[in-house]
């Protein structure tokens, strides 16, 4: 017990006496993580609105009015009925007139010059939704073969799958991202570790004269890289959570598209990223000890010289 | 106690520092080695710490061969084996009490020993009223003696010093001399790279000279004499004997 103490003592020492290094390696900890976190929380973002909008109805088929001028009555019906048969859809739905026009009143609620119009001139349509958003060309091929019934096809599912192929790509540079970053942070982890042993070389010297075993001296220095890890990976996760929640509130404005990021993914990333982050540190230190404590028959490369 | 046999050292590009040499040191002897600079003195306290192999022949310590020893059993040699070094090797930014400590922190020692172990040790060298003081706030004599402790402070049965009076006049040498010499008298057998001729002389223990590495003297009871010739005069020749009669006793 004593020398876990000791090992501690010693640790907590050295993070002191070597202040200036210790912040600059925190803060290198700091600015990778919260890259790589902040590149993982766009992703979620793209994710998510890719999923909401995945949801909704990807197709909406404008169908020509029905009557005296227009294609025989019970044509719509017909249409949806047809349509709901494909098995590309997974639901359709007839959307008349009376609701396009309702539909209209509440969008531009307040903009009275666009309000001022012929309520008969909005179509009535079918809105489908479809059971793979790859599905939509296939779909929307079919519909506009429809001469007769069908006036036109919009379809949002080409800007869905375009999303979703940035959120794709995004979710692959992301990953690199966080692996380049992770990898700088574990380098300038190991660095600031082997600036401190460089510090105290004369220590490290003294440690092995007296008959320190590599763990005794290494012990300490890997504390010490865990715990910069530690607190840099805190910092990161705080920051991007902080930054994360303020955008939220920011997005709250927008209504077609979330920024929210739930709370359970900054749990979830964020015990991971603080493993990551001692992990890191613990990696960081051995690889800058190994140069110190490598050696031809085991005493190192610093053991002392003034003999 | 330390046994050479047959001992080679030969560095990388060549030059030779240690030839050949036999050496037996029994428990408790105190031995001066002796020569001029580059004569293999430093070098044969090395091979017998393990900070270097041996390029042929083998050496024993406390009855273990070190130079077959596996990597990870080198510190626990080092704990066997204090060591005494010209520039004291004492860390900066501890107390005199922290850096006697410390040799019983590495072993792993709980504080209820450590505390009356270091205790002694610096009455011993007489430092107990500086324990708290820094290395820098003492003179170089209260330095190496504070070096002494920490080498001393386990009760290692091998304390090999190289130049430990180097740095020092002739008085405060004096003073080291005593206390390895009072180390020596607790059956601490103590190997000592010198050349200093005073000491030697002053001393009366057996004598190794080295000359190129090879072992060209041993005396039981010997002193500088016999290689001063070869060597420079020394500058401050204390006109007093080392130890009193009194102290020898």
């Amino acid at each position: 017990m004593s020398r876990v103490l000791f090992l501690l003592k010693e640790a907590m020492v050295s993070l002191r006496r070597n202040m200036l290094i210790v912040v600059g390696a925190v803060l290198a900890v700091f600015i990778s993580l919260s890259l790589a976190l902040g590149a993982l929380v766009v992703n979620e973002i793209l994710r998510l609105n890719t999923i909401a909008w995945q949801e909704g109805v990807h197709v909406i088929a404008f169908l020509n009015d029905e009557g005296e001028n227009g294609i025989p009555p019970g044509a719509h019906d017909d249409m949806l009925a047809e349509v709901q048969g494909w098995e590309e859809v997974d639901n359709a739905f007839y959307w008349s007139k009376q609701q396009a026009w309702e539909e209209y009143q509440e969008l531009f609620a307040g903009q009275e010059e666009l309000l001022d119009i012929d309520p008969t001139i909005l179509p009535a349509s079918i809105r489908i939704e479809l059971v793979d958003i790859e599905l939509h060309s296939s779909v929307r091929f079919r519909l506009e073969q429809q001469t007769g019934t069908v006036r036109q096809v919009a379809t949002a599912a080409e800007s869905i799958e375009q999303l979703q192929n940035l959120s794709n790509v995004l979710n692959v540079l992301g990953l690199g991202m966080a692996i380049v970053l992770g990898v700088a942070a574990i380098v300038l982890i190991a660095n600031t570790i082997r600036l401190a042993i460089y510090a105290r070389r004369d220590e490290v010297s003294i440690m092995k004269l007296v008959g320190a075993s590599n763990w005794f001296i290494r012990v300490p220095f890997l504390l010490e890289g865990m715990i910069e890890g530690l607190v840099g990976a805190a910092l990161a996760v705080f920051a991007v959570w902080l930054g994360a929640s303020n955008l939220a509130r920011a997005g709250e404005a927008f209504a077609l598209f979330r920024l929210d990021v739930s709370q359970e993914f900054f749990f979830r990333w964020g015990a991971l990223f603080l493993v990551f982050g001692a992990v890191a540190g613990i990696m960081g230190s051995m690889l800058g000890l190994s140069k110190y404590l490598r050696d031809a028959d085991g005493t190192g490369p610093d053991v002392p010289t003034g003999f | 106690m330390i046994r050479l046999d047959n001992v080679t050292k030969v560095y990388e590009g060549g030059s030779v520092a240690a030839n050949d040499v036999s050496l037996d040191i029994q428990k408790g002897e105190f031995v001066f080695l002796v020569g001029a600079s580059g004569s293999g003195k430093s070098t044969l306290i090395r091979l017998m710490l393990r900070d270097e192999p041996v390029t042929r022949g083998k050496i024993w310590v406390a009855g273990k061969d070190i130079t077959t020893l596996p990597k990870w059993k080198i510190p626990y040699l080092r704990r066997s084996v204090g060591t005494v070094f010209q520039d004291y090797k004492l860390l900066p930014n501890k107390t005199v009490r922290e850096n006697v400590a410390f040799a019983l922190e590495v072993l792993g020692r709980p504080q209820s020993v450590i505390g009356p172990q270091v205790d002694q040790v610096l009455e011993l060298v007489d430092l107990a009223d500086k324990a708290a003081r820094y290395p820098r706030q003492l003179s170089g004599g209260e330095q190496q003696r504070v070096s002494v402790a920490r080498s001393f402070v386990n009760r290692p049965p091998i304390m090999l010093c190289d130049e430990p009076t180097g740095n020092l006049d002739p008085r405060t040498s004096v003073g080291i001399m005593k206390l390895l010499d009072r180390i020596n008298r607790t059956g601490t057998t103590i190997v000592m790279a010198t050349h200093d001729h005073a000491i030697v002389d002053a001393m009366k223990r057996r004598v190794v000279a080295l000359e190129s590495g090879r072992v060209v003297r041993d005396d039981e009871t010997g002193g500088y004499e016999a290689v001063r010739e070869t060597l420079p005069a020394s500058p401050a020749l204390p006109t007093e004997p080392i130890l009193s009669e009194a102290e020898e006793e």
